[in-house]
This record gives structure tokens, sequence and C-alpha cells, in this order.
């Protein structure tokens, strides 16, 4: 039956696809027994087509490494990619897509919190597993789904360890939160609210805005008249920047910019021609990973992504590509690519030594993976905290506009 | 005072905002005049017309305050052809093909840039960004937003002066009143009508130029403006240009204050709030007649 299936999809694709189809029929029909294919969900394309793009060379990195040791129960792996075009309902079109046409066993996704908290309702009724690499609000894992697994430290974590490093800095008093007002945005303003609360530092503004526009000059305008010591940003990459070159505009200055990660940690962030440039510097931002990371393997992995795109990798890239691992592990302690059998090795995995440290999914399917605060100095991403991490001294309180 | 100043500031940052608005607007306004279509593939040309300003900069080091006047010509050319070869073909046919067509067309600019240019996004970092006009010490200017509203306002002018004082003008403005009577009165509505689809994307393309500097492109960008001057063509009265003008910066202004009192989230929800009690207790617009 399945082979038949498989048979059909492929005279449909030729069909469509007209060309390059010398043989096609008998070709896919071997090669689909060869083969373990993995469905892969991202944004290849529209806004944050860059975390997409991260996604897919790390996911690429760890495909050659599998194939190159000779694939998974003697088949070759095989990444099917599905873009979202950074909208929830295509990502939710995809697990369509990728289980029913496709018949993969597992899906690996999706970019965004907005779009994987989209994908959990239809993951969990055609019954498999989903496992999420850089989805950061904390309600992806809150639907009670025995199909979800998430590699990367949620929004909860990210407002303990900024309280935690500031009550470490000299205990600012007041804050100011500014978020992009999708899943994203939303949980982890709430989470820093939770957080400060019970740090005793008062939250004297929360500003939501659509990641799209190109003027926040109003709202940093608001913001500096309730002049907050902290402020606490959860946006993308290219609001990111926009709000960083802004803040300069209306002259913002607070002793301390810190972030949620996500656009405030990629790569490009601080460089001038696809970030915010200078305007990056001394801004603080939680962190997953960095390639200095103490973890066995993380240089190792920094050299192949340079290889590979000519620019250093964040967080974003590795989450990809271990979970790609964690994927493989599982179906090879499954011995089976059966969406079920694979499930449950999901949650007997234990791999102690990965280059994103150990990976362990508790009886929620969330890997205890330990944050990290980085601030930009001289363009560089340096870990500041916690202590024992610690590469460089932080840089506070930030120097006013008029003084850099 | 510190309250009066920091409405003061939104009102300004509206207006230099709100002057793209208008010339992209005006745009739309004018092939919503004159041909009494909505260009749904409006935005993808102003992405397109960022492209051609981004392309100029990087091939040629040209700056997007000049580089804007290539892009200007450059979707003059595309919008006249566009016009010449895929919509004259079916004018006469319901507006809805005429509407899919463009739909369509946006979609295919959207997808070829993407092909060709990849979905990565693109910025350019001019040192200008860094500067800005200090009004006292309440009131600060961006400059490069400050430059762009010094063109869209000449070029807004201009524009004006073609409609209203040129033959070519006047014809369009006859189409706009009676496109079976135009015609009979020696106006050859097809040359009118190819040239002010040229000249409406054109608008666009040089606001495209204008907010590079400003913003991002990737080649979805543009999606959010078509809808933007779809509200300011229905706010202006459909199809006038002035009051298309008048809408822009409305809006512009309207979004400042909505963000300043509300926050920043409400701030599209007012425009539409806007549009649709417009639409349903005023639609011949709130900048009064229905003409060019």
């Amino acid at each position: 039956m399945r082979s038949a299936h498989a048979s059909s999809v492929a005279v449909l694709a030729c069909a469509l696809a007209l060309t390059g189809c010398q043989g096609g029929v008998s070709q896919k029909g071997e090669g689909s027994r060869n083969k373990i294919k993995i469905g892969t969900i991202t944004s290849l394309t529209g806004s944050n087509a860059a975390f997409g793009q991260a996604h897919k060379n790390g996911y690429a990195i760890a495909l050659d490494e599998l194939n190159s040791r000779g694939g998974l129960l003697g088949k070759t792996v095989e990444l099917d990619y599905y873009d979202d075009q950074s909208r929830p309902d295509q990502a939710v079109q995809g697990v369509s897509k990728l289980v029913d046409l496709d018949n993969v066993p597992i899906i690996l996704g999706a970019y965004s919190s907005e779009n994987t908290r989209a994908i959990v309702p239809a993951v969990t009724q055609k019954q498999v597993p989903l496992l999420m690499p850089t989805a950061t609000a904390d309600n992806v894992m809150e639907t009670g789904s025995p199909w979800t697994f998430r590699i990367c430290a949620g929004s909860g974590a990210y407002a303990t360890a900024t309280v935690a490093f500031l009550k470490g800095m000299g205990a600012p008093k007041t804050m100011a939160i500014i978020y992009e007002n999708t899943n994203f945005g939303q949980s982890n303003a709430q989470a820093m609210q939770a957080a400060a609360k019970q740090a005793g530092i008062e939250v004297v503004d929360t500003e939501a805005y659509q990641a799209s526009s190109p003027d926040y000059k109003t709202l940093l305008q608001r913001v500096k008249a309730r002049s907050p010591a902290v402020i606490y940003f959860a946006s993308y990459l290219l609001d990111a920047s926009t709000l960083m070159r802004q803040a300069e505009q209306v002259g913002l200055n607070p002793a301390y910019y810190t972030s949620a990660g996500t656009g405030f940690a990629a790569a490009e962030f601080p460089t001038p021609d696809k970030g915010a440039g200078r305007n990056a510097e001394y801004t603080f931002s939680v962190s997953q990973w960095l390639p200095s990371a103490k973890w066995k393997g993380s240089k190792e992995f920094d050299d192949k992504y340079v290889q590979r795109t000519g620019s250093h990798p964040a967080y974003h890239a590795i989450e990809a590509y271990i979970t790609l691992l964690a994927a493989a592990e599982a179906i090879k302690k499954a011995n089976s690519t059966d969406p079920k059998a694979i499930r449950d090795a999901l949650k007997q995995l234990d791999m102690p030594e990965t280059t994103f440290g150990p990976i362990r999914f508790d009886s929620k399917g969330q890997n205890q993976h330990p944050v990290l605060i980085t601030q930009v100095q001289g363009g560089q991403y340096k870990v500041v905290w916690p202590g024992d991490a610690a590469e460089s001294k932080p840089i506070i309180p930030t120097p006013p506009w008029t003084k850099r | 005072m510190e309250r009066f100043f920091s409405a003061l500031q939104a009102i300004l940052n509206g207006v230099l905002t709100g002057s793209l608005y208008a010339l992209i607007g005006m745009g739309m306004a004018l092939i919503f005049g004159v041909m009494r279509i909505v260009n749904f593939a409006h935005g993808a040309f102003m992405m397109v017309g960022m492209y051609v300003t981004y392309l100029l900069f990087q091939g040629a080091g040209l700056n997007p305050y000049f580089g804007f006047i290539g892009s200007a010509m450059f979707l003059f050319l595309l919008g006249y052809l566009f016009y010449r070869g895929l919509l004259k073909p079916i004018r006469g046919r319901s507006d809805f093909m005429q509407i899919l067509l463009t739909l369509g067309f946006g979609l295919i600019l959207t997808d070829g840039i993407q092909l060709l240019f990849g979905a990565d996004y693109h910025q350019i970092n001019l040192p200008l960004l860094g500067k800005n006009l200090r009004l006292g010490s309440q009131i600060s200017l961006n400059a490069p937003w400050l430059i762009s509203f010094g063109i869209a306002l000449m070029l807004g002018a201009l524009l004006y002066f073609f409609v209203m004082h040129t033959m070519l003008g006047r014809a369009a403005r006859a189409i706009a009143q009676n496109r079976y009577a135009a015609p009979l009165m020696g106006i050859n509505v097809d040359r009118v009508q190819a040239l002010s689809f040229g000249i409406g994307v054109a608008a666009a393309g040089v606001a495209g130029g204008l907010l590079l500097p400003v913003f991002y492109l990737y080649p979805t960008v543009g999606d959010q403006f078509t809808l933007k001057a779809f509200v300011m063509v229905v706010l202006g009265g459909m199809g006038s240009i002035q009051g298309a003008a008048m809408a822009g910066l409305v809006l512009g202004v309207v979004e400042n204050l909505t963000s300043l009192y509300w926050g920043n989230e409400w701030a599209l929800a007012v425009d539409f709030v806007i549009f649709l009690s417009v639409l349903s207790l005023r639609p011949s617009g709130i900048f009064g007649s229905q003409r060019v």
C-alpha cells in the first residue's frame, strides 16, 4: 500500500514537474525504501527568513554528519522542507502536506513561537512527534500534548535568568517591557512581568508593537517619558535593528538594554550591513549557545558553519542542528520509523554529551537547557553571566548616546 | 509643557511618515481615478522600487536620495508596459478580472524578485542615519526622514500640478469623470491610461526608494503598503489625488498619536476603524468630491 501510494505521488510529481523525470517512478519507488524522510517546517521566506536560513544551515550540517556515518537504520536520511513563509496558516498546511502526502514519521520545527503554537494541535491530531528547536514561548509546551518535545529553553527561563543577572548587577528598580505582539513577544513579556514582580522590580511601562513597522519613534518616546532603568525587549531581527537605530534618534538612555534573545542574539544583529551595527553595542541578550561554549564540538560546529556560510552561527542554527541529531538518535533507539515508537524513544532519550549540552526530556517534553547572558562588546557577543561561564565583564551603565 | 512637546513630536513624526504614505496613496489614487480599478500590485511595485534603489546603491554607489530617480524611471516603464501588454487587452471586461490581474502581477513581481535575489533581507547603512536636527531640547527630527519629507513634498506638488494643469492631466481627469464621453472629445484613452498607470506606480517607486535608508527590504515587504494605499484612496475620496495626499498625512499623524496615547499595537487597528467608518458613513471620502 505504502509504495503504491509513493509511486502515485511520484507520477503526480512528474506530471507537475515535466522535467528531470527520466525513470523517475522506479527510482522513486526504490529510493523511498532506502531513505528516511524527516519533515522540517521553517520560515525560508518572509520576514523571518534570516532565522529560517540559520535553521537550514544547521540542519544541513547535521544531515551531512548523519549520512557520512552511514545514515540511519541502513538508510540515507533526507530532509523534507516545508516553507511556512513566516505565516502560521502556512505552517499548519505544512503538517498536512508532510504527514498526509510525504508520510514523514516526525516533524522538526517551526521557527517562530507563533507558527509552532499553531502546529501543535495538527501534529497531536495526526499523532506525529514534533521536535521544536527554537520556539521560546512557554505556551507551546503547555497544551498537554504527548507528541511535543522542545530542545531550547523557554520564556520563563529567559526572564528568570535576566532578573537574576540584574540583581547581581546593582539591582535596578524600574523596567519597561517592549515586545512584538505575536506569541513570542507576548509570552516573553508575560514571563518577565511575573519575574520582575517577584524580584521587586517595578514594571513602569509595557509596550506591544507590530514587527513590520518602519517607525517606532513615538513608542520609544513614550518609554523615555517613564525613564525606566532597564528595558527588556522581545523582538525579532528586523524590528530589533529598527528599534535600536531609533532609540538613538529619540535619545532613549536606560542603564540596561536587556532582551529575550532572538533578534538581539542573531549573528547579523551587531553587523552594520545586516543589523543595527554600532547601535547594537552594550545591549544585553539571553543566549542559549555561543561558538565559545564549553560543550565539546562547539568549536568544530562553528568551523563547519563558517566554511559553509562565511559567517559565525548564533544559537538558532545549533538548535536546528541538535534537533535533527536528537531525532536521528530517537529513530535509531526506536529501530523503526513508526511515529509512536519514535515518540516513545524520545521520552527515554538520553544524550549526556552533545554540542548543546546534555539532551534529556522531562515528563512534559522539555529539555532543561541552561541560559547565558551576553553583551555586545566591540561588535561581538561576549558571555557576561553566569560568573563561571563569563568571558568578559559587563559594561554598565550603558553610556548615553551622546557619550558614545 | 512636557505633554505638549511629546504630542508635538508625535505629530511631526506623523507628518514625516505620512508624506511617504501620501506619495504611495497619490499613485494609487491616480490609477484608481483614471481606471476605476484598485491596483493590488501597488505595494509590490513599491518593493521593486526599493530593490532598484538598493541595486543602484550597491552596484554604482548611487545615494538613494538620487537613486530614487532611477527607481521612478524604471517603474514608469514597468507600469507603462504592464498596462500595454496585460491590462489593455482585458479593458472593458469585468472590473473583477482587472483586479485579479493586478493581484496576480503583484505575486509575479514578489516571486520574481525572490527568484532573482533570494528571500533574504537587505538594508543599507548611510552615515546620515545617526544625524538629527534638534529644535530646542524637546524636539528632534531624524535627517533621512526630513530629506524624504522634502522630496515627497516636491514630487507631490509636481504630481498635483501635472494632474491639474497639463493637457495630459486634464485628459486623465476627463476620463475619470466619464470614460465613455472622454474619447468622444478626442482623448486617446489608451495612451492616457498607460501613462497614468506608469506615473502612478512610479510614485510608489519613489516612496520605496525614499523609505529604503530607514527601512529594510525583502520580497514581501510591500504587501502592508498596498492595504495602506487602499485605505488612503477610500479616505481621500475614491480617486482624488489631493484627497489621497491629505489622507496619507492624516494616517501618519493618527498612527503616531495613537501610538503615543494608546500604544503602537493599536495604530493599525485605528487605521482600519477610520477606514470602515468612512466607508459606511461617508463613502465619498472625507476629503470631498469624487474627482481626480
